[in-house]
This record gives C-alpha cells, structure tokens and sequence, in this order.
C-alpha cells in the first residue's frame, strides 16, 4: 500500500498533469502544422493564361430566406433587425455564394496542375462580422494566406473556424477589439469547406474554401463568377454550395484554350438544397408528411 | 439520523438535477465554446449576458453552486453521520465534483472534443447517482426500514435485476452523451451511434420493465419499493416518447437557421428525463439491497 503522503503527491503531479496537457493543446489549436500538400514545382505564368467564367442558376422556385431570431443579443437586433438566414440567395433564379474551383486537371503540356505551387498572397483575405452576420458568407484563401478578422458590431463574438484538415480554432473578440489573424494552413473542400461559426451567436456561419492555387472564386448576387490566370488546360471544375451535411457539390469539365475564355455554368436546384423532402425516423423509414416544420 | 442532513443531501441531489438540465441546455444551444476561456469567462467573473454565454457561463456558475454544496455536504457527513462509509461517500462526492469541473474545463480548453464531451456527460451522470445515493442513505427509511416479508418465489432476484437494469441504464446514458456530442444542431447525427442509441432504449425498455413488473409482482402492498418501480415505469414511459419526439427535432434542425426552443426544449427534457430514469432505478436498486436477500428469496436487513 502507497502512504498518504505518497498518495498525496500522486494526486498533486495527476492534476497538474492534467492541466498542462489541457494548457498545452488548447495552445496547440491556434499554431497550424503544414500538411505537406501545398508542394510542388513553381508555376511561370506564360502569357497565354485564360479564363473560366460562368453563372449560378437556381432551377424552380427560389427557397424562402428564414428569419434569424437575434433577441438573445440586443446589439444584433437592434443592428440588424430582419436579419436572414443566407444560405440560398437567389435573385432572379440566379445564385449567390456558390464556391467555384478547379479540383484537378491537366495542363495543355500534359503536366498535372496539382503538381505545381503558386505564390501565396502576402495580403490576407478579410472575414468582417457586421451586423450579427459573416461579411463575405462565402470566402476562399490560398492556403497558408492570412485571414484578417474584424468586428464591427457593438458586441462580443466568438470566432470557431470548424475545420476537419486543419487544427480548431476559437477566440473571442469584443465590440472595438483590433482584427485577428488566422491561417489555414492545409487545403480544404473537401468533403466540405471549412465552416466558421460563432457559438455566442449561433445562426453566423460562413464558409471559407481553402486551396493551394489561386484558381477559386465566388458567385456574386446575379450568379456571376469568374477564375483568373488559369492555364490552358483541361480541368474539373467543382461547384460547391452550402446545404445538408457536407453541401453540393456540382463538377464539370472544362477547357481552357490558351488565352482563352471557357465557360462553365452550373444549376443547383430543390433537390440539390441539403433540404429533405421527408423526414427520416430511421435510414429506412420515410414519413413523407412530417417532412416540414 | 439527522433530518437536516438528509434534507441539505435532497438539496443536493435536487441542485444536481438542475446542474443536468443546464449542461443539456448548453449543449443544445450549441453554446459550449461560446466563452473561450477558463475558469474566468472573458477573464472575469462575471460576464455580460448575452447570447450564448447565457448558457455557458450560467451553466459554469450553477456548477459552482453544486460544488460549494457538495463540500458543505461533505463536511455535514463528517460531522453528523457516524458511519464511516458514509464518511467517505461524502469525499467521493467531493472528488466527483471537482473532477466534473476539471472536465468541464477541459472540454473548453480542448475545443470539444467528443470523448472529453462524452466524459463530461458521464460523470455528471455517476455524480448524480452519487447524490441521489447519499440522500437514500440518509433517509430515515434507509435507517429503519419497514417489516420485512418472506418472499420464497423462485426466479431471477430483484438484486441481480436492478443492477442489471442500472448497468443497463448507465451504459445507455454513455450512448446518449456520445450521440449528443458527436454532431452539433446543424450536424447530422451519426447514423452507427443513432441505432446504437435506439438498440439501447430497447434494451432499457426491457430489462427495466422486467424489472419493474417483477418488483410490482413479487413486492405488491410494500409501498418502499413499489413506489420508486412505479415512478421508474412512469418516466420511462415519457422517456420514450421524448427520445421520439427529440429525434424528430434534432432531424430538422440542420435545415433550420439556428437551434429553435422546440429541438432545445424536447432534447433537454430527453436528458433530463434520462436522469430520472436513473436515479428512479438507483433508487429502487438500494432499496432492494437493504431489504431483499437475493439468495434466500427473503427480506432481510442489510447493515445499515
């Protein structure tokens, strides 16, 4: 049998054990290993890069934007007093806040574009939290390019990037406080963009996409996006937009001549929303008239 | 025995019950990093609010209230109860709730992850029956309990049946913890763990109702352990209907724009009712421990 004194001490180094561990991995969150996945041979532009552009329909009637209740926080009402929900907004059957990307392809010498790097934007990508909601809802960054964080609300909120690649990262930021930097450091769609959430204030969500090329852009409100610089090639091209667990997402093969302007519309539509039609009590079962609130 | 312990012990365990409600809360409302920090909130005691942090930090100073309880109830134990296990019962209320503490700050420090979650759920659960433990051993009915009367039928003994049906419950609140944490509102709940979780109902459903039919059987007319196996029956009854009700919500809730009051209230009466569940059958398990002797198929007094 161990004394108590000894016991005593076991106890002791247990909990200070303990909360070294919880000190050390909570500071472990916010530093961001690379993955290795961003190597490769350097890109030379040659000139002769093209472009991808398109528009996002949206096919059959529009889903009705959901009213956010923000009564929790006065500042959020009081700022924003009909604040929506913006998963699916569409105007004029066209659709806003879809990520467009090039997953993989081949280049018009044969090489693949995932083997090359590009250079990463030393300016960071702005993520502003105004009005209880994320400004842009949709973003995408090369990875390893800072994100600056600001918040321009007359309160406190928590910023929880959510990400299954790269490490979790949570920190508060009150109402005045200077921006933040973030940085993630693995690319990461897939199987969803890397979600960011605020727990004080649960409806703010956004989606950050995070590549290790520059070949990304999001739909503006009339559905319209264009990629830069892409070099001529044949690529999938995925479109990705929120919805059900993980989103949809749409691919599309694409050609881009050199110097040329390729074109690549996409339609989401009703059943491409993440939104059940039915209930389902068990994976099996359907109860089609429970199906909505 | 004094009365004043037993009482401040049903305070405890009552405070407890409410601690349970307002952790279920904290994780319905997705709320559980909603203050980065830890133990302060925001580095100070008292925080606006606001959102969120409504449920976490009321959450954090709810717990800090059981845990100013559970030392006064400790040291009550040391100096109005002469038994000297009951003694230590009320160190190892004491642990319990400081080890709950030190989860709940490691599941902030470590951003959630599940198996922190889940071990945070399970030990308010086993600190719960605890509590529920110490009030029942500090009731006079626990000291004197009533006549004892001969029971020679043959079968399982009710002993072997209550604490299968405890085990059975604790394992199934394990699952459930694990389930609730394993998605957020806006997350589909894991199907494997989902069926698990229905698997396991069933089989509380029947090793308590077994339970509990053989106790109103075999025990009809004796008031002190027919009472908490009728009171068991009753809330798992609604047990099921909530954890019916609880998937039907927490189904929608991905599609919703944030958690709403109806996922929120259902899912926490689910927790809520699971615990009593709990302490209905632990109840019932030390009663039939002080008063059936499983072997002989007769009532016996156990030491007190």
């Amino acid at each position: 049998m161990l004394s108590k004194n000894t016991r005593l001490w076991l106890g002791l180094i247990a909990l200070i054990s303990l909360l070294s561990l919880a000190s050390s991995c909570s500071k472990g969150g916010g530093e961001e290993e690379s993955t290795g996945e961003t190597g490769g041979k350097p890109y030379t532009a040659k000139g002769n890069e093209g472009t991808i552009s398109g528009v996002i329909s949206y096919t059959g009637a529009a889903p009705e934007l959901k009213k956010i209740d923000t009564s929790a926080d006065a500042a959020c009402t009081s700022k924003s007093p009909d604040l929506k929900t913006e998963d699916w907004v569409v105007k004029d059957g066209k659709l806003a806040n879809t990520f467009v990307y090039i997953k993989d392809g081949t280049l018009a010498d044969g090489s693949k574009i995932e083997g090359f790097t590009f250079p990463v934007p030393t300016s960071p990508a702005t993520l502003d939290q105004n009005g209880c909601h994320y400004k842009p809802h949709v973003l995408g960054v090369m990875a390893k390019q800072p994100i600056n964080i600001t918040n321009s609300d007359p309160t406190t909120h928590n910023i929880h990037f959510t990400p299954k690649k790269n490490p979790d990262w949570n920190q508060s930021q009150p109402n005045g406080a200077a921006a933040l930097t973030h940085t993630l450091n693995a690319p990461e769609v897939s199987p969803s963009l890397v979600q960011v959430k605020c727990n004080q204030h649960p409806w703010m969500k956004s989606y950050v996409g995070v590549l290790k090329h520059p070949f990304f852009a999001v739909s503006a409100e009339d559905g319209s996006f264009t990629i830069k610089g892409v070099p001529p090639g044949k690529y999938n091209v995925v479109a990705w937009h929120e919805g059900g667990a993980n989103g949809t997402e749409k691919t599309m093969q694409v050609t881009v001549a050199a110097s040329g302007a390729a074109k690549a519309d996409f339609s989401f539509g009703a059943t491409a929303m993440g939104q059940p039609s039915s209930l389902q009590v068990l994976p099996a079962l359907e109860f089609p008239m429970l199906g909505k609130h | 025995m004094s009365k004043g312990l037993h009482r401040f012990a049903l305070l405890v365990a009552c405070a407890t019950f409410f601690l349970i409600i307002a952790g279920a809360n904290v994780t319905s409302h997705d709320a559980g990093l909603a203050v980065p920090d830890w133990p302060l909130s925001f580095g100070k005691v008292f925080p606006q609010m606001v959102g969120n942090v409504f449920w976490e930090h009321g959450h954090r100073m709810i717990a800090t209230a059981v845990g100013m309880l559970t030392i006064v109830l400790a040291v009550y134990l040391q100096l109005r109860d002469s038994r000297r296990w009951m003694k230590r019962l009320g160190w190892i209320a004491l642990a319990g709730v400081i080890a709950q503490g030190l989860l709940g700050g490691l599941t902030v420090k470590l951003l959630l992850p599940l198996w922190v979650s889940a071990a945070h759920a399970t030990l308010a659960q086993l600190f719960f029956l605890t509590t529920v433990s110490i009030a029942v051993f500090t009731s006079r009915s626990w000291v004197m309990p009533p006549t004892s009367i001969a029971d020679n039928r043959a079968g399982f003994s009710i002993r072997s049946l209550t604490v299968v049906a405890l085990v059975s419950i604790l394992a199934q609140l394990v699952l459930g913890a694990t389930l609730r944490h394993s998605a957020t509102w806006d997350q589909e709940l894991p199907t494997s763990l989902l069926l698990a979780h229905v698997g396991g109902a069933i089989c509380v459903t029947l090793i308590l109702g077994a339970t509990i039919v053989t106790t109103l059987l075999r025990y009809r007319g004796d008031k002190y352990l027919t009472r908490p196996a009728v009171f068991a029956a009753a809330v798992l009854f609604v047990q099921l209907g909530l954890g019916l009700a609880a998937y039907v919500t927490r189904s929608r809730s991905p599609y919703d724009p944030q958690p709403l009051t109806p996922m929120v209230a259902i899912t926490v009466a689910h927790v809520a009712c699971g615990a009593l569940v709990f302490a209905s059958t632990i109840v019932l398990t030390l009663r039939a421990f002080r008063v059936v002797d499983a072997e002989q198929g007769e009532y016996v007094l156990a030491a007190a």
